[in-house]
């Protein structure tokens, strides 16, 4: 019974995975495919019909645009600070709601809440907060006496405005490292306590290497988010003021969409697949040294 | 003696820390609230009050007469969301399947290509999938937001057989005995098992897909086809000096996901923990 069942089980596995393994096909390797296609040639819109082979063209192209060098600062600007700013932030309100007391739930599920507005309204909310004329931000800040700063035009607030809008929305990153916190295991902190450890010791020596693996996570998954920053900034200052928040997927998308190169829009989207996995390589390696596995399963 | 104090005291401190964090983080929500229950006239001034005076709701009247298209476009989140989900369910359990109880070696380097798909940056494939989409003839059509999810997400895949395979292989043995098949194992043993795990891929299809703002925003054209998130967008350009109907667009595309949040958030944490999407 069960041998003759297992005889056909292959293409009867392949029946049962085929949407899969369509899906996989003509959304992944069928566009993937024709990317690395489009990069080589001189098509510049999605139907073109005549196209030459232009070698490495687009690619030199690309370097010589002084663009391409804004929108890579801009990028590694959000990912060299944004990144650490914002994981950093995670990890403090995940301590803060890690706190033991009562209705400590309620607390959780409001900070959580900001994460699941959806993007635009989210940036229609931040207009307003940030607003120079008439936000609250502003109206706050000139209670202490300070004058009207204009966030969302200025070309050194912009960026920081942004990290903040993703300081508010990273409850999912806090929703990781507050699970992580919470499987360190007590007694290690009373041996500590026994030992006379303090406070600042406790956090160095015992939690952060308990939930590296986490951070670790966490750090890998914002890194890749912040590598491919677009809507925040399309939609608060489209890339602007003065290209401070012109990032490289803004980049790929005006290539495409304004100046219709989709080859260039290919190629640029090449790169950041290569320097994407690069980075994310490198972290990897890079953990072995820091991340502490308790139990290597 | 002195203990107790100083423990209330820490108390104190605690939830002194807790409200100021918090106050920043729902601050912005609120002054959200405050904003779209003011007059047009109330937000020009400053400074600004919180509390609105009037308390009116005439920034929804003027909201849906600027654009009347604000119906269409909440039917058409709430449509493309339903197909979303419907497909991601059904297709993604039916995968799963194969993944967890198919006796094959074709497994062994599949199920980590499916796992390997869910670290592609989305963004790169951004412009090869509207060249694509343009190539289907399916610029201007809901089909790239659907069709996509009818054949399998990987996150969901992953969920799906993660749970199928707590289900003993007992109940599928007693199946082929009583003379049962593979998709009488799959319809009639596994699935009305998995009421859990189909609950948590609604609720995050849903989420995902009324959070989607760029696959809309590239692949529709016609305003009429717009999700609530694209024509938020579109009125931000039309009507960015009425602050108050802004907040009112805002505060309507919040109200579905606030309302899933309060009644399943059991489910959006514990898919959130396991693995790092947003839903």
């Amino acid at each position: 019974m069960k041998g003759s069942l297992r005889k056909f089980d292959t293409p009867l596995f392949f029946l049962y995975i085929a949407p899969w393994l369509i899906g996989f096909a003509l959304f992944f390797l069928i566009p993937f495919g024709t990317s690395v296609f489009y990069a080589f040639t001189d098509a510049r819109l999605p139907g073109s019909v005549d196209y030459n082979f232009v070698g490495l063209d687009n690619f030199i192209d690309m370097f010589n645009n002084p663009i391409f060098g804004k929108s890579l600062f801009n990028t590694f600007y959000f990912v060299v600070i944004g990144v650490p700013v914002v994981t950093t932030g995670m990890l403090l309100l995940a301590m803060l709601l890690n706190l033991n007391v009562k209705g400590i739930a309620v607390f959780r599920a409001f900070y959580y809440l900001p994460t699941l507005v959806p993007i635009v309204a989210t940036v229609i909310i931040w207009k307003l907060v940030f607003n120079s004329e008439f936000g609250i931000l502003n109206a706050v800040l000139s209670t202490f006496g300070m004058a009207k700063t204009d966030w969302l035009g200025g070309e050194h607030t912009i960026k920081p405005v942004i990290i903040i809008l993703q300081v508010w929305i990273s409850g999912s990153g806090v929703l990781i490292f507050l699970a992580a916190l919470k499987n360190v295991p007590k007694h290690l902190y009373e041996a500590a306590h026994i030992d006379g450890a303090g406070r600042f010791r406790n956090f160095f020596h015992i939690t952060l290497p308990m939930i590296s693996p986490s951070i670790l996570f966490v750090v890998i998954i914002q890194t890749m988010y912040n590598f491919q920053l677009f809507t925040e900034a399309l939609l608060l200052s489209r890339g602007g003021p003065n290209y401070a928040a012109y990032t490289f997927v803004y980049n790929i998308y005006k290539s495409a969409f304004t100046d219709l190169r989709f080859n260039m829009a290919m190629t640029q989207s090449i790169f950041l697949f290569a320097l994407i996995s690069l980075i994310t390589f490198v972290l990897m390696k890079l953990s072995n040294r820091f991340v502490y596995y308790e139990s290597e399963k | 003696m002195n203990k107790p104090q100083s423990n209330g005291l820490k108390t104190l401190g605690k939830y002194l820390i807790l409200t100021v964090a918090l106050a920043l983080f729902v601050g912005p929500l609120i002054w959200m609230l405050s904003t779209m229950l003011k007059t047009k006239a109330e937000t020009y001034e400053f400074p600004p009050s919180i509390i609105p005076n009037p308390i009116t709701v005439e920034s929804f009247e003027r909201l849906f007469s600027v654009q009347p298209l604000m119906w269409t476009w909440i039917g058409n989140s709430f449509t493309i969301s339903i197909l979303i989900v419907i497909g991601a369910v059904i297709s993604s359990s039916i995968v799963a399947y194969g993944f967890s109880r198919f006796q094959t070696n074709h497994r062994k380097y599949l199920f980590p290509i499916v796992l390997a798909t869910l670290m592609i940056p989305p963004s790169i494939m951004m412009i090869p999938s509207y060249v694509l989409f343009t190539k289907l003839d399916w610029i201007d059509t809901w089909l790239p937001l659907i069709v996509p999810a009818w054949l399998g997400g990987a996150y969901y895949i992953f969920l799906f057989r993660q749970f199928f395979m707590t289900i003993p292989h007992e109940l599928d043995e007693a199946t082929y005995l009583d003379g049962g098949g593979r998709w009488v194992v799959y319809s009639k043993v596994i699935m009305p098992l998995s009421k859990p795990i189909v609950v948590t891929t609604v609720i995050f299809a849903f989420v995902n897909s009324w959070l989607d703002f760029l696959g809309p925003f590239l692949y529709l054209k016609d305003n009429a086809k717009f999700t609530l998130s694209v024509g938020l967008q579109l009125l931000i350009g039309q009507t960015s000096q009425d602050l108050p109907s802004l907040s009112a667009g805002a505060f309507i595309s919040i109200i579905p996901i606030a309302l899933l949040f309060l009644f399943a958030q059991r489910y959006i944490v514990e898919g959130v923990v396991l693995t790092g999407s947003k839903g």
